[in-house]
């Protein structure tokens, strides 16, 4: 029999032994939690947001997209975890290399993403219904969350990488995951009145393109700005990975706080 | 329990199959049994020592580094894993044992390497350190009565007569102890001069020099001057 490669063992391992189930609950219940109530509640107040039917047919794409932040902020968890426990060390010590260990990671972060994407959607089904969506929309919005998790992953990792203290980096990471989230596009639209500053600091997201992408593939109007945005995170995820990559061979090892 | 050990399995690419039958045997040699179904967090100090041991020996390696693996084990698990052990060693396994329990590597080890100040003092096999380190080996000679202070002085005579190395008497009720580094010789001496005084031996016992006798020789922290056999220990 054909032993399985070392990434999915490891994948494997970050799945079964890193993570309880109330953890899970909690990070995937709350955004499902929030397109239910913040959905059905704003509902009532606005009407059709831009290309969207109804305001929860605008927060759905949102969410969907801000998976990439669950998933990546499920592996920078595990990570730190892993640096807090020795586990790094003991990783290391086992047939896997530094690289495999980081592959793992970021596959963890997308598989994450993908996961709270599969949960967003059916949670948002009694909502806005089911999606028609074509294949190659399909393909954009995977392709999108792919990009954003190797993004968030890979920017995560580096900072747990190079912190040594555990209430920082938990201070760090809750404090990125919710700057992203709110200072985006995933709950409100940018629009014409909304100050230029702002404005700035939500262009200025990654996760604001994210979230774009992926409702103009909802709605069925993606252009050649959301090819844009796409190469935009593409260029972000490949340095957040070089990033990654650079903490990982400066890592070291010894007690964490 | 299980379900680590197997995962820890599953991480080293052991297959499904050999993993199982693997789990198995180390719950089994590591007294675990009972304890498969629970939680690692829910083990106490020995039950968790005994695991992470378990779960080393999980996989097959061609060097095992272990890490006072029997602190805290009972004598009978204790002698359960150093058995096991020995058994991996002789199929070719190389382990590399620290160990603060030095019968425990005189039983185990084909070299012991003795660490003073962070540094290797020396390495060697068990025999060769206790031939070297060792010094003199103690004999106990028990009779069936008390020797009176003549006899003592007598017999501390003779026996100085003959020796490389020398300790002074001790007499404890009917018991003579004495060290030297060759006691064959003075058993002899000794019996000689027993059948001409007429004191009856009961027994005669010779301690072999132990492991743990040429660490203290090596680190120089031995037995005070009075306890020293007299001459070069080299």
């Amino acid at each position: 029999m054909t032993p399985v490669p070392p990434v999915l063992r490891l994948v494997v391992r970050n799945f079964r032994a890193s993570l309880d189930p109330i953890t899970l609950l909690v990070m995937f219940g709350q955004p499902a939690f929030l397109i239910v109530i913040l959905g059905t509640m704003f509902n009532q107040l606005i009407g059709s947001v831009g290309t969207s039917s109804s305001y929860v047919a605008f927060l759905v794409p949102g969410m969907i997209a801000s998976q990439m932040i669950t998933g990546a902020v499920l592996a920078g968890r595990i990570f730190w975890l892993d640096r807090r426990w020795s586990m790094v060390e003991q990783i290391f010590c086992g047939p896997f290399l530094r690289a495999e260990y980081l592959a793992a990671l970021l596959l963890t972060t997308l598989l994450f993403s993908l996961v709270g994407v599969g949960i967003m959607a059916l949670v948002a089904l009694p909502l806005v219904g089911l999606p028609t969506l074509s294949l190659a929309e399909l393909a954009v919005i995977l392709g999108t969350i792919g990009l954003g998790a190797t993004f968030f992953g890979g920017l995560l990792i580096a900072i747990g990488g190079r912190i040594r203290s555990a209430n920082l980096y938990f201070t760090i990471q809750s404090l990125l995951q919710y700057f992203l989230i709110f200072i985006s596009t995933v709950y409100y639209p940018v629009t014409a009145k909304t100050p230029v500053v702002l404005r700035a600091v939500v262009y200025s997201n990654p996760l604001t393109y994210a979230a774009n992408t992926v409702r103009s593939a909802f709605t069925h109007s993606f252009g050649p700005g959301d090819l844009v945005a796409g190469e935009v995170l593409a260029v972000l995820a490949a340095a957040a990975f070089a990033a990654a990559i650079a903490s990982f061979r400066r890592l070291e090892f010894g007690p964490v706080q | 329990m299980e379900q680590n050990l197997r995962l820890y399995a599953f991480l080293w690419g052991v297959p499904r199959e050999r993993a199982k039958a693997r789990a198995e045997e180390m719950l089994d040699l590591f007294e675990l049994d009972a304890l498969r179904l629970r939680k690692p967090w829910a083990l106490s100090g020995g039950e968790r020592r005994r695991f992470q041991v378990a779960r080393e020996l999980m996989h097959e390696m061609e060097l095992l580094f272990l890490d006072e693996p029997t602190v805290g084990l009972d004598a009978l698990t204790r002698g359960r894993i150093l058995d096991y052990l020995a058994r991996r060693a002789r199929d070719g396994l190389a382990i590399v044992f620290t160990t603060h329990i030095l019968h425990e590597a005189d039983r185990l080890c084909q070299r012991v390497g003795v660490l003073q100040d962070g540094r290797l003092a020396t390495i060697a096999s068990p025999a060769e350190l206790k031939r070297r380190h060792g010094g003199a080996r103690t004999v106990e000679a028990e009779f069936d009565r008390p020797l009176s202070p003549e006899e003592m002085r007598e017999v501390d005579r003779r026996l100085r007569e003959k020796a490389d190395t020398f300790a002074p008497l001790e007499q404890v009720d009917v018991r003579l102890v004495f060290r030297a580094r060759n006691p064959e010789d003075l058993v002899a001496e000794l019996a000689r001069w027993a059948e001409r005084a007429g004191v009856g031996i009961e027994r005669i016992a010779v301690r072999e020099a132990t492991l743990e006798d040429a660490f203290v020789s090596l680190v120089g922290e031995g037995p005070g001057p009075e306890d020293q056999p007299t001459g070069t220990l080299t």
